[in-house]
C-alpha cells in the first residue's frame, strides 16, 4: 500500500474522523504518518492494514470516543496546597 | 571497566562478536521490533542489533541499535567481565559491586550532545527513526531513556534526584505521555509539583552507555543517588552533565537530551502498549510532556529497546538488579540466604537459596520478601530452595521441586496481597494471593520424608570438571 491509497480520515482504533498528518518521512515520499487527534492513536502509511484500516483493526483494540473521559486518571492529580 | 557512551559499548560488542550490523534496507514497522523479537527468541547469548538503512531516512542518517544488553554475554560485557561469565558469577560481581555505593561523581562542561540544539521548529520523527513496537501499541514509544526530575520542594538535592525509566508515548512531534505511577520517585516528584500548582521540569536523554540504564531500572530508596550508584557499579567515577534549561544533570555521553515539562493537572488517554508481562497494558489518562528543547549529536543513534512476551532485552536489564537488591535485603536479617533469582517477570516470580536454621525457616524466609519494598509488587510466587542448590539452574531448582516439596506440608497461602496492576492474573487488577513454596529438605522439628540417602557427586568431579572445562575453550 502507498500514500494514495491509505486511509487518512478516519481514525482505525476509535471511527473519529478527527486524523492530520503528524509528519511525512525526512526522505521526501517514502511515507507520511497520522495521528487522530481524538484518541491519539497513530499509523504509519507503510504499516499493515490492520494498524491503519478502520475495517481491519482488532475488534479487542477499538475503543469508543464516549468512554475516553471516564477512562481512569493514574496518577490521579492531587489537590493544590493553601 | 567503564564506557563512556553508547558508541564505545558497542565497539567493545562488535570486537567480541556481540553486535550484528544489518545494512541492507528494512522498514520501520515491523522489521525492527521483529528483528529484536527474533533475537530474543532464538537464543539467551545473541548479539546486540545496528540497523542503519532504514526507509524514510538516508543510509546511515537513521541508525537503531537494539538489543544491546539482550544476552548473558552483553550483561557480562556491560560489568566488564568475560563475555563467557556465568549468570551466577554476574550475580556475586553485582552484588559486590554494590557495596562501593555511593561512588564518585566527575562533572563535565563538554558534552556531545552539545553539538546541535534545537528549539523551534521540533519534529523528533526527522531526528529519530521512531517505530511502532507491537502491533496494537497505541504508537510509538521510546522505552529505554533515563528520564531526570527533581523534588520541588528540595530542589537542590542531589540525591533526591531522580534517573528512571518509564514509558513514553510520542503523541506528537514535540510533545510526550509518560507513565509515572503514584509508586515511582518521578510520581511523587510530580504529586509536589501538582500540590504547588507547578510544572514539573524533566530532562530525557536517551541513547546511554549501559550501566546507567540498568541502574535507572534499580528501585533505589528515594534519596540515594542513580549516578553514585552506577559510578560504583561500573567501578570508575560517573562523567555528567548539566542540561541548559533545566539545570539537571544527565548523563555526559547520551546521543539525545530532551528537556521539557510535565503539564500540571493535565491527564490524557495513553496506550495500550505491550508490556514486560506479555500483555497488553490497556489505556489510562497519564500526564503529558510538552519538549522546549532538544540536543543531539549529528547523526544520533535511536537506542531502543523491544518488550513483549518474556525473554527479552527488559529481562537481561532487569535481571540482577532486582535479584541483588532481595538479596542484600534479606541477607541483611537472614544471613543463611545464599542467592536470590528473581528474574522471572522482574520478581513476580522469584527463587531463594537458603540454609535452614530450624523447620519452618525457609518458609519465613519467603513470606519476608512478600513485605520487602519491592515485594508489595512482586514476589507472586516464592520458592525455597537448600543452600547448595543453585537457583540460577532451573534443572536443579526443578529437581528441588519435584522431590523435596510436598504439597500439603510446604505451600503456604497468603491472600489478598498487593501486586502490580499489570499483572493480568491480579483481581481486582493490583491485588492477589501469593505463595511460597518450600522446596527446601526439611529440618528438625520438622522430620518428614526420607532424605538421608543422597547421591552425591564421584570422587574428582570437581577436578574433572576444570579439565573438561579447559578443553572445551
Amino acid at each position: 500500500m502507498n500514500d494514495t491509497t491509505v486511509n487518512d480520515t478516519i481514525c482505525p482504533r476509535c471511527d473519529a474522523e478527527n486524523v492530520r498528518v503528524l509528519t511525512t518521512s525526512p526522505v521526501p515520499g517514502r511515507w507520511t504518518m497520522y495521528v487522530c487527534d481524538t484518541c491519539i492513536y497513530s499509523w504509519r502509511s507503510t504499516e499493515p492494514r490492520s494498524a491503519t484500516d478502520p475495517l481491519a483493526y482488532p475488534a479487542e483494540f477499538k475503543i469508543d470516543p464516549a468512554d475516553i473521559p471516564s477512562i481512569p486518571a493514574i496518577p490521579t492529580v492531587p489537590p493544590r496546597r493553601r | 571497566m567503564a564506557y563512556a557512551d553508547l558508541r564505545e559499548f558497542l565497539a567493545t560488542l562488535d570486537r567480541d562478536g556481540q553486535l550484528l550490523r544489518y545494512s541492507d534496507p528494512v522498514n520501520p514497522e515491523p522489521d525492527l521490533a521483529a528483528a529484536a523479537r527474533a533475537t530474543a527468541n532464538l537464543t539467551d547469548r545473541g548479539p546486540a542489533l545496528l540497523f542503519d538503512d532504514i526507509n524514510g531516512y538516508e543510509p546511515g542518517k537513521g541508525r537503531v541499535a537494539l538489543n544491546t544488553v539482550g544476552s548473558w554475554p552483553n550483561h557480562a560485557l556491560m560489568l566488564g567481565l568475560d563475555k563467557n561469565t556465568t549468570v551466577k558469577d554476574q550475580f556475586f560481581e553485582f552484588a559486590g559491586r554494590w557495596d562501593a555505593f555511593p561512588g564518585p561523581i566527575e562533572r563535565r562542561d563538554d558534552a556531545p550532545w552539545q553539538e546541535v540544539t534545537l528549539t523551534e521548529g521540533i519534529d523528533l520523527f526527522q531526528l529519530l527513526p521512531l517505530f511502532r513496537l507491537n502491533s496494537y501499541d497505541v504508537g510509538c514509544y521510546i522505552d529505554k531513556a533515563a528520564v531526570i526530575s527533581r523534588d520541588p520542594d528540595d530542589p537542590d538535592n542531589f540525591g533526591k534526584q531522580n534517573v528512571g525509566i518509564y514509558r513514553i508515548q510520542v503523541k506528537d512531534k514535540d510533545r510526550l505521555g509518560i507513565q509515572p505511577l503514584a509508586a515511582h520517585d518521578i510520581g511523587l516528584h510530580l504529586q509536589r509539583a501538582e500540590e504547588r500548582g507547578e510544572n514539573l521540569p524533566v530532562a530525557i536523554a536517551l541513547g546511554n552507555e549501559p550501566v546507567i540504564t540498568t541502574v535507572a531500572g534499580m528501585p533505589l530508596a528515594y534519596d540515594q543517588s542513580e549516578y553514585e550508584m552506577a559510578a560504583a557499579i561500573q567501578g570508575a567515577p560517573y562523567r555528567i552533565t548539566k542540561a541548559p534549561v533545566t539545570g539537571f544533570d544527565v548523563p555526559w555521553g547520551s546521543e539525545v537530551v530532551i528537556e521539557g515539562e510535565i503539564i500540571a493537572g493535565e491527564r490524557e488517554i495513553e496506550g495500550p502498549f505491550g508490556e514486560f508481562t506479555g500483555h497488553y497494558s490497556g489505556a489510562r489518562r497519564q500526564p503529558v510532556i510538552k519538549i522546549h528543547r532538544v540536543m543531539h549529536r549529528r547523526n544520533p543513534i535511536f537506542e531502543h529497546l523491544y518488550l513483549g512476551m518474556p525473554w527479552t532485552e527488559m529481562d537481561y536489564t532487569l535481571a540482577l538488579n532486582t535479584s541483588v537488591l532481595l538479596y542484600r535485603q534479606l541477607k541483611a536479617e537472614f544471613p543463611e540466604v545464599a542467592a536470590v533469582n528473581a528474574m522471572y517477570t522482574q520478581g513476580l516470580l522469584g527463587i531463594i537459596s537458603v540454609k535452614q536454621r530450624f523447620g519452618g525457616f525457609a518458609k519465613a524466609v519467603g513470606m519476608r520478601a512478600m513485605t520487602v519494598p519491592h515485594g508489595l509488587a512482586y514476589c507472586k510466587v516464592i520458592i525455597l530452595v537448600d543452600e547448595d542448590v543453585d537457583p540460577f539452574n532451573l534443572a536443579q531448582v526443578m529437581w528441588a521441586l519435584s522431590v523435596h516439596y510436598h504439597p500439603l506440608h510446604d505451600t503456604v497461602t497468603i491472600p489478598n496481597l498487593s501486586v502490580l496492576a499489570l499483572d493480568p492474573s491480579s483481581d481486582p487488577a493490583g491485588i492477589t494471593h501469593k505463595v511460597v513454596l518450600d522446596a527446601t529438605t526439611p529440618v528438625a522439628p520438622e522430620e518428614r520424608g526420607h532424605y538421608s540417602q543422597v547421591v552425591g557427586n564421584p570422587e574428582g568431579t570437581a577436578d574433572w570438571e576444570n579439565i573438561i572445562k579447559g578443553l572445551l575453550k
